[in-house]
C-alpha cells in the first residue's frame, strides 16, 4: 500500500470540553498537531489525554468545543481509517480470537487485502505468533498488534495512546523509528504517553495537559530551555552584570549561578569585562521529568502518583 | 457495498472464537436428548402414543423454541463481549456511524441464529428418525411438515439473535445480557399471561409453535410479524443506547 505523503493533515482542538456529571474531565483544551511532527502528549494520569483522544475519534461526544482531522470530524472522514491509525486501548482483543483474524477483521470491514495483513504482521515482528490467541499475547505484543491494527490502511495520520507501555528496548526503539519516518513523510503523529523518557527521544513538540486543561505546549527543545550553570568567585557581583545584559539568573545549588537567557561565550565575556574569574561555566539542560514537574506540581499529590509510576 | 463489508467483518468476529463452537454442541446435547426421548420415553400408560401421529412426531421436532432461547443467548454474548473486551473500539473506528455499525452487528447475529437454528432443527429431526428406528413407528412427517419445521426454527433463530444481540448493545455486560435474554423469553412473558390472559396468543413460545405448524391460535402471518416484533424492539433500544453513548 503506497504512503500518502502529499496528505497533510493536522490535528485541532478547539476549546475541547468533556463533562461527565459534575465532573469536567477535559476543560477547554485548545492546542494544534502539526503534519510532519511528533507530537507527544502528556500528563499526569487523569489529566485527560484518553478522553480528549477518544473524542478525536469519535469514541465519545465532546461537551463544548470540537477535535477535528484536517477540518473534519472523525465520522465525517470519507474513509476513517484511511485517514486516521489509531490505537486508543492496549488490549481491545477478544482473548479467543487470534493476532490474524483480529487484523482480518478491520481488513474484511475496509476493505484491505489479506496480504496487506500479513505484511504489517511482518512490520511489527509478529507474524510468527500471528495465529496464537491473542490473550496468550504479552503486553508487548498487544501494544504491537494495536500498533499493525493502526498501520494496516498506511494512514497520514496516527494517534496512539501509550503506545510504548510493555515493550521491550528493541520494541521502543522500533516503536520510535517508525514514528520518526512516519512524521518525516509528512504524517501526523499523535502519541500520549506518560513515560517522559520515551518522549524525550521521540517527540518534536509536546502538549502537556493536567486535570484536562491545557498547561504548555509547543516544540520540545524551546520548552526544554537551555541554562547555563555558572561558577566564580565574587557570584554576588557577577550576578547584576549578568541580569543588565538581559539574562535572568537563579542561584542554583551550592552558590551556583543558573543563567538563562545569554549564551555561554557572552557570559564569559561579560565575566572577564566585570574583571571576575569564574571557576566554572557550563551548559546546563533540564530534563523532561524537571520541567513535567514543573509544569504539573499539585499540591494533591498527583503529579507525585505520576512520578512513582515513571521511577 | 460498504455494509456489506463490514457485515462480513462481522461474521469474521462470530466465526473466529470458540464460542460457535460451544454452541454446536449444545445442539448435539439437545439433540441426543431428544433421539433418546424418543426411542426409550413412554407415556404414562407405559405406551408410546406420543409418536404415534405425524402430528406428535412434527411437535417433537419443532425446534424453534429452542432455536429463539439459544440464539438469543448467543446474540446476548456475542455482542455483550465485544464490549467487555474492548473489540467494539475496533468496530466504531472502522464504521464512525454507530446505525450503521449496529445494523451490521445485528445482520451478522441474525445470519449467525438463523444457521444456529437451521442445524439444530436438522439435528432434531435427524434425532427423531433416529429414535424412531428403536420403536414401533415409522417417521410420518411428511416433506412440507419438514421444512415447516426448519423453515421456522431458522427464523427463530435469527430472531433470537437479533433480540439477544439488542440486549446485549442494551447492557453490554455478558451476565446482565444473558440475564436480560432469560428474563425477556421465559419469565416476561408468563408474567405477561397472568396478567392479561389474551397475551398468551402472542408469547415466543406460541408464536413459534404456529410458525412450525403445530398450533393454531394465530395466524401464520400475524406470527411472523409479532415474533419479530419481540426482537426488533430490543434491537431498537440497544441501537439508540449505542448511538447516545460515550465508548469508555
Amino acid at each position: 500500500m503506497a504512503q500518502q505523503p502529499d496528505v497533510r493533515l493536522p490535528l485541532t482542538f478547539e476549546r475541547l470540553t468533556k463533562s461527565y456529571g459534575n465532573a469536567r474531565v477535559v476543560d477547554r483544551l485548545s492546542f494544534r498537531v502539526e503534519p510532519g511532527r511528533v507530537t507527544g502528549f502528556l500528563g499526569p494520569n487523569g489529566a485527560g489525554k484518553s478522553t480528549s483522544m477518544k473524542i478525536l475519534l469519535g469514541l465519545a461526544a465532546a461537551t463544548e468545543g470540537a477535535a477535528m482531522i484536517g477540518d473534519l470530524h472523525y465520522r465525517e472522514l470519507d474513509d476513517p481509517t484511511g485517514t486516521v491509525g489509531s490505537s486508543v486501548e492496549s488490549d481491545a482483543f477478544h482473548p479467543g480470537r487470534s493476532g490474524r483474524n483480529h487484523l482480518r477483521i478491520v481488513a474484511d470491514a475496509t476493505g484491505t487485502s489479506t496480504e496487506r495483513v500479513d505484511e504489517v504482521l511482518e512490520l511489527v515482528d509478529l507474524a510468527d505468533s500471528a495465529d496464537r490467541h491473542a490473550g496468550a499475547y504479552s503486553l508487548g505484543m498487544k501494544q504491537r498488534l494495536g500498533l499493525a491494527t493502526a498501520l494496516l490502511r498506511d494512514p497520514p495520520v496516527l494517534v496512539l495512546d501509550e503506545p510504548g507501555n510493555g515493550l521491550d528496548p528493541q520494541g521502543v526503539r522500533f516503536l520510535r523509528n517508525l514514528l520518526r519516518e512516519r512524521a518525516a513523510c509528512g504524517n501526523t503523529v499523535f502519541v500520549s504517553s506518560h513515560l517522559l523518557g520515551e518522549v524525550e527521544h521521540l517527540a518534536d513538540d509536546v502538549v502537556v495537559v493536567n486535570r484536562g486543561r491545557l498547561v504548555t505546549q509547543g516544540s520540545l527543545s524551546e520548552l526544554r530551555q537551555t541554562a547555563s550553570v555558572v561558577r566564580a568567585a565574587a557570584a554576588r557581583d557577577l550576578s547584576p552584570v549578568l541580569e543588565a545584559a538581559g539574562a535572568s539568573v537563579e542561584e542554583g545549588e551550592k552558590g551556583a549561578l543558573v543563567v538563562r537567557g545569554l549564551p555561554l561565550a557572552e557570559i564569559g565575556d561579560r565575566a572577564f569585562d566585570a574583571g571576575i574569574a569564574l571557576h566554572e561555566l557550563s551548559r546546563h539542560r533540564d530534563s523532561l521529568e524537571d520541567k513535567f514537574f514543573a509544569w504539573t506540581n499539585d499540591t494533591d499529590g498527583r503529579a507525585q502518583g505520576f512520578a512513582e509510576e515513571t521511577s | 457495498m460498504k455494509q456489506f463489508r463490514v457485515i462480513k467483518a462481522e461474521i469474521r468476529k462470530l466465526t473466529t472464537t470458540r464460542m460457535p463452537l460451544a454452541f454446536l454442541v449444545v445442539l448435539a446435547v439437545v439433540g441426543a436428548a431428544t433421539a433418546v426421548a424418543v426411542a426409550f420415553g413412554t407415556d404414562m400408560d407405559g405406551s408410546q402414543g406420543f409418536i404415534s401421529t405425524a402430528a406428535d412426531q412434527q411437535s417433537l421436532m419443532a425446534f424453534a423454541s429452542n432455536a429463539l432461547v439459544i440464539a438469543g443467548l448467543f446474540g446476548a454474548i456475542a455482542v455483550a463481549r465485544e464490549y467487555g473486551h474492548g473489540t467494539v473500539i475496533l468496530t466504531f473506528l472502522t464504521t464512525p456511524a454507530r446505525s450503521r455499525a449496529v445494523a451490521a452487528q445485528l445482520g451478522a447475529a441474525f445470519l449467525a441464529g438463523c444457521v444456529l437454528g437451521f442445524v439444530g432443527a436438522g439435528i432434531s429431526a435427524a434425532a427423531v428418525a433416529l429414535g424412531l428406528v428403536a420403536t414401533d413407528f415409522g417417521f410420518m412427517v411428511t416433506t412440507s411438515g419438514l421444512i415447516q419445521v426448519l423453515a421456522a426454527s431458522t427464523f427463530a433463530g435469527g430472531v433470537g439473535a437479533v433480540l439477544g444481540s439488542g440486549i446485549g448493545a442494551l447492557v453490554r455486560n455478558t451476565g446482565g445480557a444473558v440475564t436480560g435474554a432469560i428474563v425477556l423469553l421465559f419469565i416476561l412473558p408468563p408474567l405477561a399471561v397472568q396478567m392479561v390472559n389474551e397475551t398468551a396468543r402472542w408469547i415466543p413460545n406460541t408464536l413459534t409453535n404456529v410458525l412450525s405448524g403445530v398450533g393454531s391460535t394465530v395466524g401464520v402471518g400475524p406470527a411472523f410479524v409479532a415474533l419479530s416484533l419481540w426482537a426488533l424492539v430490543p434491537a431498537a433500544a440497544g441501537l439508540v443506547a449505542v448511538s447516545r453513548r460515550d465508548v469508555v
